[in-house]
């Protein structure tokens, strides 16, 4: 059953060298397709339309029916008190009080070619309406953050398992040995926190590389140590002295190639010094990119900084960048329980930098085969929460959108009922954008499997669809 | 019916009758086509069988699936299938991906009018995957009984020392491999330390050793592990080790992480545990059923709750909103923790359906439930964030009296204090004038703190302006006229320009017909609370303002106060709201003077809280513990279909894993909640699984790998033993030894194969599955960090104790001590096993190093080489820091640089260099131009950095 998987585990993690010879492995674990090894990727069975992921998180949970999905009933009925199944209350005592009807705060218009509606609330990621494909008819699980958030990553809302960069990272390996395949940069470490980004069971070569975190200027944020302290000539010279003492020791010790790995590790190490910084800085870029993404603006200098990174680092071959627009609170960022005005603060921080990334992917002709996909863990309500001013969580129905990597363009797919409260028509469950995004990049959800405490897992546990229709 | 429906049934049922030929005929063209097309995808044997439903037969759909029977033939009304396609109901659309034309639903509607004829009245066999049954099972070498082996003959008859090297050599022998010679003294030193330790020999103990070894090896050697098997480091190194499997953390990670504060004693617990060598048997007893042992001192109760918390420390997700799902959810981790951590099993595979390869069935998982489900672990199943139980711990003779006679005292002030609450809200209702204090307006700019008028609230609904009484604040304040109730709320969002605790004040105005149970939500950093105002009752602060609480807030955080007129009767009435910083300077907070008698009772009030509060204070405080208990109600568990909380099966009777068990069991006591008894099961010495999984950990322990690889996994997927005799040997003899944890430990590293020396893997057996050398292992992240420590001298040694800084004043289960855990400087120097287990945020070390994930047992870590490992050692200050104190520690004593050189390499390697290393380290030290200091540093770290540090040979 689990035959030999001691060997080929203890060969992956030991010797692929970290960030860097993930690729390697895992192509070494293919080469043994033959003998059936658990940590063989399956072959995909049909072909990659994209390489790699852009995942720009809203955390908190952005308004659907202020931004995406345009719900004239909403203005026809506002301050109506209804029946509404909230569930919130539904979850806690069964009964669900009536609700009072919000209208959007913000104008809906059409847009684009394509003339989909949407909000003025990110007028300039709306000028890109054409290369959006809209999906409005998301449903999820988890009504608090915690559980929703970690549902989104991981695609549980209770146990520990691997994030989703992680199953890709294990899926497809990295394209530069210098880089990790799964980075995610300024991640907030509440709401589940490093499980978000962690590798779970999966080898820890596969774990996310955080850059950053929430509430640390993203210009200050870089991979853990990478900066030696000493000056580059003494730099060299304790290095040299580590190569020197390593292979002294290494006579002693001939033939044991978990040894050779950390000599090699270290060679990594070395060269990421040297080269990683590079990635991580703004060196060459433009006064006009920069200004693209709102760099050097107050309102969008923070967010537009991820953006550009991100970039970089796909250029650099990362397989998956997760972008956090978050914090660290019980309340992150989107969660306007009260005063959903302020959902137009934080549109002003990553409307501009969200537009110059699509813009900048587009003119470098990356778009075509990454894939941007920007949301949050759940939607909100259509109702006034408590009667106030403000939104709470909805699972139940809420909008997102991917762009580029063969996604269909300017289109709109599903809907919610006449409100924006459920999902009704062209249903997609988090498993199923899971398994789609996994499908664009040549994995087979139900093929991309791992054998943990004597049985196969997946992403998708034993859910998930490939939604085929959103695809060019 | 619908008079359409009626209609159809009127017109078909003759044919029903007439003949089955034309129904059939209905089903064969219109029915089954769109069956098969649209349904059968997810509702057959074939493909799936979602929900338990199978439309592929008659029987299928007649049985139904989770939600009952999905046809009742002639009753569309009644009929799921037909709710199902119609999309009426949100949870229950079918199918889920695209509706069914209006067409096709009413051919279904149609059929089911008809009495759904349906000639397919065989069924095709569903392809269960089962497990082994309970016989079959019951041979598997994991289930079946241990043995008692004969020592195998050897060969090589002088080369064991102890009995199990018989085993291993006799292996080696028919395998024709030669077993490595006896390690060098000097590396073996080194190895036992770190084994039994954690801690690297000193040059002085090496040489101590060396000396004594030079007389009589092996006695030496023997004298040596008793000492090391005494000290208090070792239970500090294997408790560790336990820690591992319990997954013991002090905070809750996952969701919203809370910190358990307490949970440093199960901690100490464990140590303690492993030092005064508590028998196996006592210790399984202490941790799944510690509050229910009898105890015969207040130090034995204290020990056995606080060995409670093994159940308590999973990764809950205490926000889950739907409580129950969370109280099962609590139950799957204790009976997973419990299957890993004891038995070797991944019962929680079970609770969704029958093991699919061990011989475990859904109802074993049940009967475990059960036990689980009558213990109580979660203080209440209301709470917003729900939270587990702090338990009281009793103390001996005088310290207990003491603290019984401030609780007492305690007590008769709080009857006070509720006594003299009763009489000021009586006092109260008698004062008559509706303006009591009627102050003049005052302007918002002339208050202290962040005031907002209502005129800059959030306003639903229509309020009415009025200036009637005249103690408001700004331009007047709002009144809900007594009227749509339920339809107006005010929200203040106020800025806050800085974070911290802010003291919340609500001003309104108060008069006979206003409403006594104004709604009043405060949205904050931690959370939202709830405050109900009476609002005939005067503003008791400066006459206008009543405090709503203190509460803390991000600096331009989400933060609001919500006042709203739901189930009010009475006017409403919202005048301003004030934010005072806590701590910030006040001048105008004083209060009138007024010896109404209404002011004197609530004064009263005042002073005895203000007494009570000082006892409080300055009383002895009695120590609390993470704990759990049983629940008031002892009950069997329901199974849950397909593991759905709400989809409930039958009733299983409480009990244990059938497959251990020869014959039944007798019935657990109806009065408790079996956990006793499950932790007699487990430690009983019929088990097959608990001796067998506790040795193979302590032989993973000190080889590096088990004679069961899947240390964790003895099921039929798991691993099977390279030496089945020989880990029935071991389990045989813990159990004859009751269960001693450092008998085990010293037969095996006085054992010759333990004592083996190290070798790089060979080429016939490159696992070393023959045990035919020692295993070259690495240092885990504590022996890594205590070792640089212990080198440098910065090692604090201090035994026990909580060490998260800070936690000693918080409620631990208010969310905002989340904040220790996130802005957490770990800045101690103790040994690991104390570092802050935080699962939200490690010590980076750890995370770098293997240990980041401590969510669930793990007998084995991961063992990865990765190139942060490499930056980490490069570069992170805390090498910097501890090198550079090695550094100046060894330039204090006047030496040659060979000598120092000779120093460092015993000190960090535990072995004197080479020739070749002399010239090497010396040639760095005389091309350096930075200060010497500096330069020793350096070398210091690159000896941390390299392969003999980083191993253990």
């Amino acid at each position: 059953m689990n035959a030999l998987p001691f060997s080929r585990r203890r060969a992956l993690q030991s010797l692929a060298c970290g960030f860097g010879q993930i690729a390697l492995a895992g192509m070494a674990s293919r080469s043994a397709e033959a003998a059936p090894a658990p940590l063989a990727p399956k072959p995909a069975g049909h072909k990659a339309r994209a390489k790699r992921i852009i995942f720009l998180f809203m955390q908190g949970g952005v308004s659907h029916v202020d931004s995406f999905d345009h719900k004239p009933k909403l203005l026809a009925e506002d301050g109506r008190m209804l029946d509404f199944a909230d569930l919130r209350s539904l979850a806690k005592s069964g009964k669900s009080p009536q609700q009072r009807v919000m209208k959007p705060l913000w104008n809906f218009a059409q847009h684009g070619q394509s003339g989909l509606w949407a909000s003025d609330l990110f007028p300039e990621t709306c000028m890109h309406m054409d290369k959006l494909c809209l999906i409005r008819s998301m449903h999820t699980e988890g009504i608090a953050h915690g559980p929703a958030t970690l549902f989104l990553h991981t695609g549980t809302t209770t146990f520990v398992r691997p994030s989703m960069g992680a199953w890709i990272s294990y899926g497809l390996g990295s394209e530069n040995e210098n880089l990790p395949a799964f980075v995610t940069i300024s991640p907030s470490l509440g709401n589940g926190g490093p499980r978000n980004y962690g590798n779970a069971f999966l080898p820890p070569v596969f774990q996310g590389t955080a850059i950053g975190r929430a509430g640390v200027p993203a210009a200050s944020a870089t991979i853990g140590n990478l900066h030696s302290p000493r000056t580059p000539a003494e730099a060299r010279r304790q290095f040299d002295l580590l190569r020197e003492l390593n292979a002294e020791q290494l006579l002693q010790k001939p033939g044991d190639s978990e040894l050779e790995a950390v000599i090699s590790s270290y060679e990594l190490a070395w060269r990421m010094q040297g080269s990683a910084p590079g990635v991580l800085g703004m060196e060459g870029e433009s006064p006009e990119t920069l200004a693209l993404y709102g760099i050097g603006e107050k309102a969008t200098d923070n967010f537009g900084r991820q953006c550009l990174l991100a970039r970089r680092l796909c250029e650099s071959g990362v397989r998956f960048v997760q972008v956090n627009y978050g914090d660290n609170t019980n309340n992150p960022a989107w969660d306007q329980h009260s005063n959903i005005k302020k959902h137009g603060d934080h549109a002003l921080a990553v409307d501009r930098p969200v537009a110059g990334l699509l813009a900048d992917l587009e003119q470098r002709g990356l778009l075509e085969d990454t894939i941007v996909w920007w949301g949050g863990e759940f939607g909100r309500t259509p109702y006034a929460e408590k009667n106030g001013t403000g939104r709470d969580h909805n699972p139940a129905g809420f909008s997102l959108w991917l762009a580029g990597g063969g996604f269909k363009a300017g289109t709109a797919y599903g809907e919610t009922d006449e409100w924006g409260h459920h999902a009704v028509v062209n249903k997609v469950h988090m498993h199923d954008l899971h398994a789609t995004l996994l499908h664009a990049l040549g994995l087979d959800h139900e093929a991309l499997t791992f054998r943990y405490a004597g049985r196969p897992f997946r992403l998708t546990d034993v859910y998930g669809r490939v939604v085929h229709d959103l695809f060019a | 019916m619908t008079l359409r429906s009626f209609t159809f049934a009127f017109f078909l049922a003759p044919l029903v009758v007439s003949g089955a030929e034309p129904a059939t005929d209905f089903f064969e063209k219109k029915v089954r086509p769109l069956l098969v097309e649209r349904c059968m995808e997810c509702h057959s044997a074939e493909a799936k069988v979602k929900g338990g439903l199978r439309l592929d037969w008659r029987e299928g759909w007649a049985k139904g699936g989770d939600s009952g029977p999905a046809i009742v033939p002639g009753n569309p009304e009644k009929s799921l299938l037909i709710e199902a396609v119609h999309y009426g109901n949100k949870d229950l659309q079918m199918p889920p991906k695209q509706r069914l034309s209006p067409q096709e639903t009413d051919i279904l509607k149609t059929w089911v009018e008809m009495g759904a004829p349906d000639p397919r009245t065989e069924a095709k066999e569903v392809k269960k995957q089962t497990g082994l049954s309970l016989t079959e099972g019951r041979k598997f070498w994991s289930y079946a009984p241990v043995q008692k082996p004969a020592l195998p003959e050897v060969r090589a008859k002088d080369w064991p020392r102890s009995n199990l090297d018989h085993f291993l050599l006799a292996r080696m022998e028919a395998a024709g491999v030669q077993p490595a010679p006896d390690a060098p003294l000097l590396p073996l030193v080194r190895r036992l330390y770190l084994n039994l330790v954690g801690l690297p020999p000193t040059q002085e103990q090496t040489e101590a050793f060396l000396k004594e070894a030079a007389q009589n090896r092996q006695a030496a050697l023997a004298r040596l592990t008793d000492v090391l098997l005494a000290s208090p480091q070792f239970g500090e190194t294997w408790g560790r080790h336990w820690l591992d499997v319990a997954r013991f953390a002090e905070s809750s990670g996952g969701g919203r992480t809370l910190l358990f504060k307490d949970a440093w004693r199960y901690r100490d617990y464990v140590i303690a545990a492993f030092n005064s060598d508590t028998p196996f048997p006592q210790f399984v007893r202490e941790q799944v059923a510690g509050d229910l042992l009898p105890a015969a001192t207040p130090a034995d109760r204290r020990r056995h709750l606080a060995a409670t918390a093994f159940l308590a420390l999973g990764p809950t997700n205490y926000e889950e909103q739907d409580k129950q799902q969370l109280r099962f959810d609590v139950i799957d981790e204790q009976i997973e923790t419990v299957g890993r951590a004891f038995l070797g099993q991944t019962l929680g595979c079970a609770r969704c359906h029958d093991h699919k390869f061990d011989p475990v069935s859904q109802k074993d998982y049940y009967a475990l439930a059960g036990v689980f489900a009558s213990t109580r672990t979660l203080f209440n199943y209301t709470d917003n964030v729900a939270r587990w139980i702090t338990t009281p711990l009793p103390e001996e003779g005088p310290r207990e009296a003491e603290l019984k006679l401030h609780e007492e005292r305690l007590a008769a002030l709080r009857k006070q204090i509720d006594a003299a609450q009763t009489e000021a809200t009586n006092a109260a209702k008698l004062v008559s004038s509706p303006t009591t204090k009627p102050g003049m307006p005052v302007a918002a700019a002339e208050l202290q703190g962040i005031v907002l008028d209502d005129l800059e609230a959030k306003v639903v609904g229509v309020w009415k302006k009025s200036t009637f009484v005249r103690s408001f604040i700004g331009a007047g304040y709002l009144s809900d006229d007594n009227s749509g109730k339920g339809e107006k709320t005010i929200t203040f969002t106020p800025t806050i320009p800085k974070a911290g605790r802010y003291e919340v004040r609500l001003a309104y105005t108060h008069a006979d017909g206003r409403a006594t149970n104004v709604r009043v939500n405060i949205l904050h950093a931690d959370g939202e609370d709830t405050v109900f105002v009476d609002q005939t009752q005067p503003p008791p602060l400066e006459g206008r303002f009543i405090s709503l609480g203190k509460f803390r807030f991000e600096q331009d955080g989400a933060g609001y106060v919500l006042i709203s007129n739901e189930n009010t009767r009475g006017f409403v009435t919202v005048d301003a709201l004030q934010l005072l910083e806590e701590g910030a300077p006040s001048n105008q907070r004083s209060e009138p003077a007024n010896s109404k008698p209404d002011t004197l009772a609530k004064n009263k009030v005042k002073e005895l809280e203000a007494a009570f509060k000082k006892l409080s204070k300055e009383g002895p405080v009695r120590d609390l513990t993470m704990a759990v208990a049983d629940d008031d109600k002892i009950l069997d568990a329901q199974l849950r279909i397909r593991g759905v909380e709400r989809q409930r099966g039958e009733t299983v009777p409480r009990g244990f894993l059938q497959v251990t068990f020869p014959q039944a069991p007798a019935a657990l006591p109806p009065d408790s909640s079996g956990r006793v008894e499950m932790a007699d099961w487990i430690a009983s010495g019929e088990n097959p699984l608990t001796a067998r999984v506790q040795v193979n950990r302590v032989w993973n322990w000190l080889f590096g790998t088990g004679l069961v690889s899947t240390i964790d996994n003895f099921g039929t997927t798991g691993e099977k033993p390279t030496h089945p005799e020989l880990l029935d040997y071991l389990a045989g003899r813990f159990m004859e030894e009751g269960g001693s944890w450092k008998t085990l430990i010293r037969e095996i590293v006085l054992s010759r194969a333990w004592q083996q020396t190290a070798a790089s893997p060979s080429a016939t057996d490159p696992e070393n599955r023959l045990f035919a050398h020692a295993n070259r292992r690495r240092l885990d992240a504590e022996q890594i960090r205590d070792s640089i420590l212990s080198v440098s001298g910065g090692l604090d040694r201090q035994l026990g104790g909580s060490n998260i800084a800070g936690a000693g004043d918080i409620d631990a289960n208010n969310s905002s001590a989340q904040n220790i855990e996130y802005n957490y400087v770990y800045a101690d120097f103790r040994r690991s096993v104390y570092t802050p287990a935080f699962r939200n945020k490690r010590l980076e070390l750890f995370e770098v190093f293997d240990f980041g994930n401590i969510n669930q047992t793990m007998g084995q870590r991961n063992s990865s080489t990765v190139a942060p490992q490499a930056l980490f050692l490069l570069n992170h200050p805390f090498l910097l820091e501890q090198s550079k104190l090695a550094a100046e520690a060894a330039l204090k004593t006047p030496a040659s640089i060979q000598e120092r050189i000779r120093a460092a390499y015993h000190q960090v390697l535990g072995r004197p260099p080479s020739p070749k290393e002399t010239a090497i380290c010396q040639r760095f030290v005389a091309g350096a131009s930075a200060p010497e200091a500096e330069v020793w540093a350096q070398l210091y770290q690159m000896l941390f950095a390299s392969l003999d540090f980083r191993y253990i040979d």
